[in-house]
């Protein structure tokens, strides 16, 4: 199964190291494989360090590519997590 | 590749003399400073598991760090750290790195570091300031892992390429201990003075080594040879052909000069006209005793027995002792065995003190510490009693400086003999106690010491040092560091006078002993023994044969009318090069 979706940064600092962390570990508990595209670059998004090297302020809008059998629940949860804020909207 | 065009002399100064010429070798030279080398196809996946050992030590410690601040209450702590355990699990530094290493062969720092390098640059491109500033974390964790990584690095000096020039910041004597001849062709180091532990290693195997040498641009060491003169304390980056053939011809004469003096074991330690003389071992360890006899030592003269506590770490039981001394004197056969007590302090076992001294070497060191700590000594002596039961010992007490402190170490001596016989065992009873003279204010009274012992032992190295104030370490006070000072000789006499005038024996163990030039003017003031570490003996039994007592005593009474160091150094020179002209290694 494949999706793609765009996501958007919304939370003040952007996809700094801690939301990078976020990320990678929520998608490292799924065999598919997901790919982040902005500011032309796209990147393995289970790898914190390249996610921090696509510079994704607040607001920019990612491109998302899911490949794999749990690619449905996988982007429900990536989608809460971005909504989310990263949990820095609760600060 | 810049090649260099011009040679490049740079001096130091000359820690253990001799020649090597080498491809030079980067032994972790600073903190900042990644070994690189190769890595053999069969140890590639030795090598891929030790950085999975460093990779997984640091997220322990990331992993109790977390626990710690969970503990304080530091909840954002505890969320930054789990952003450093999500990022060790990266590919780039788990998968990527590990195939990075079997494809390239190199050492783990060195791939390490060339991703990380990498990484850090695409990163340094990204225009935004505060995502520019994450790279900080990323940093934290590289140096953790390539710390863990050096910590576990298997990098010996033991395997290193044969006839390398090893460039060090500074050597821990165990680094110098796992070096091996065949193997290291030289030391370069930064820091480390002449009475280092790992100067005396070197020295004791015959290594070149040269400190004190600044090398502020590394990149000018490169593949190519590399010219280390310990004599002069001078290495030679990028020699010329006309250099290196000078050298090589000038390291052939000097080994084959070295040959021919070993093979000399057997002779007498006589001189020209027939005065005998005592020749003794300096050792350290046990393992040396086989080149006392190959060497035709008298015996050995200075057994310095804190060398099996600072491999330890600890102060061994009486019987583990007792097992060690046992065996030299067994394997000495009859032949005189010297046991120094302990010289900790200084610079030599500081885990044995609970603080931290402003100034060791005016401190608690050797003879003070031991009377501080009577069941160290009394361990030790009872240690070494029993072993005298089986072969000739003498006990040496190090750094006296008091009467005092000999008289109390004699009380020391009676309860261990009381606490032996209580207990039924085996011991001497009447074994000859010495003082080491190594303290002006003992040199000065040694009249006084004289009468209440049976032998006395010139230790230079401290005596020259703590003579004329000068600590040889200091790279910028070392030239005043200088054996031949007229005070230093003048003492040396006083010393022997009085052993002569007591009946008592005395014998020079320093440095000053394994220096041939020193040889007969040593002899000249009378000294009856010469003790040095077991390389130096053919080099001094050649000097002692080369020389004769009439005409050293009539160049001990010329030189002790003389001012300066420098005149007395090159008097006793050139007596050494007209009686011994072959020895490149000395006369230079």
């Amino acid at each position: 199964m494949k999706f793609e979706k765009i996501l958007r940064v919304n939370n003040r600092l952007g996809l700094h190291a801690r939301p990078a962390s976020q990320i990678a570990k929520l998608l490292r508990n799924f065999s598919s494989s997901v790919f982040f595209t902005c500011n032309q670059k796209r990147v393995d998004a289970k790898q914190v360090m390249n996610l921090l090297l696509l510079e994704a302020k607040k607001d920019t809008e990612v491109h998302v590519e899911i490949e794999g059998e749990d690619a449905p629940s996988l982007l429900e949860q990536l989608t809460e997590l971005f909504d989310s804020q990263f949990g820095e909207a609760l600060r | 590749m810049s090649v260099l065009e011009k040679e490049i002399r740079i001096q130091g100064t000359a820690i253990c003399s001799g020649i090597a010429i080498g491809k030079p070798f980067l032994f972790l030279f600073s903190e900042e400073h990644v070994p690189e080398f190769i890595v053999q196809r069969e140890e590639v996946s030795e090598e891929i598991e030790r950085y999975r050992m460093a990779l997984s030590k640091s997220k322990g410690e990331i992993k109790n760090l977390q626990k710690q601040l969970e503990l304080d209450g530091a909840h954002e702590g505890v969320l930054i750290l789990d952003t450093h355990l999500q990022i060790m699990r990266d590919d780039l530094i788990t998968g990527y790195l590990e195939n990075q290493i079997r494809s390239t062969q190199k050492n783990a720092e060195y791939v390490f570091q060339v991703i990380m390098n990498d990484y850090e640059k695409q990163f340094s491109h990204l225009s935004d300031q505060v995502f520019r500033e994450r790279i900080k974390d990323v940093q934290d964790i590289s140096k953790r892992i390539m710390k863990n990584l050096k910590k576990s690095a298997t990098i010996s000096l033991a395997d290193i390429p044969v006839n390398s020039v090893v460039f060090a910041s500074d050597l821990a004597p165990s680094e110098a201990a796992e070096a091996h001849q065949s193997r290291v062709g030289a030391f370069v180091t930064e820091f480390g003075g002449e009475t280092s532990h790992a100067a005396i290693i070197a020295r004791s195997k015959g290594i070149p080594y040269v400190s004190c040498v600044d090398i502020q641009d590394l990149s000018l060491i490169k593949d190519q040879w590399v010219i280390v003169d310990g004599r002069k304390g001078e290495i030679i980056l990028n020699p010329t052909d006309k250099t290196l053939s000078t050298y090589r011809s000038l390291q052939y004469q000097l080994d084959s000069h070295l040959q021919n003096l070993k093979q000399k074991g057997a002779l007498k330690a006589e001189t020209a006209d027939g005065y005998q003389v005592r020749l003794s071992a300096n050792l350290e360890q046990v393992g040396e005793v086989e080149e006392v006899h190959r060497f035709g030592a008298d015996g050995v003269g200075l057994f310095r027995s804190e060398y099996i506590c600072l491999s330890e770490g600890k102060f061994p039981s009486e019987e583990k002792q007792y097992q060690i001394y046992y065996s030299l004197v067994k394997q000495l056969k009859g032949l005189n065995l010297t046991i120094r007590t302990f010289d900790i302090g200084g610079d030599k076992g500081n885990h044995f003190f609970p603080f931290e001294e402003p100034n060791p070497f005016l401190g608690c060191r050797a003879i003070r510490y031991l009377l501080k700590h009577p069941e160290v000594l009394q361990t030790q002596l009872r240690a070494i009693l029993r072993a005298a039961a089986h072969g000739p010992i003498r006990l040496l007490l190090p750094m006296v400086s008091e009467i005092f402190e000999l008289l109390e170490a004699k009380f020391h001596l009676e309860e261990a003999k009381q606490q032996l016989k209580g207990k039924g065992l085996a011991y001497c009873e009447d074994i000859q106690v010495g003082c080491m003279i190594e303290v002006p204010s003992a040199a000065i009274t040694c009249d006084e010491l004289a009468k209440h012992c049976d032998f006395l032992s010139i230790g230079t190295n401290d005596l020259i040092q703590y003579s004329l104030a000068v600590d040889r370490g200091n790279q910028g006070m070392s030239y005043l560091y200088n054996p031949a000072h007229p005070s230093v000789i003048r003492l040396i006499q006083m010393i022997v006078v009085e052993a002569n005038r007591n009946g008592i024996p005395v014998s020079v163990c320093g440095e000053l002993a394994a220096d041939p030039r020193f040889t007969a003017l040593l002899l000249g003031l009378g000294v009856h023994e010469l003790s040095c570490s077991v390389r130096f003996l053919p080099i001094v039994k050649n000097a002692i044969r080369g020389t004769r007592i009439l005409g050293a005593c009539a160049l001990a009474d010329e030189i002790l009318r003389m001012s300066t160091a420098k005149e007395i150094q090159a008097r006793i020179s050139k007596a050494y090069q007209h009686s011994v002209p072959h020895d490149l290694l000395h006369n230079i």
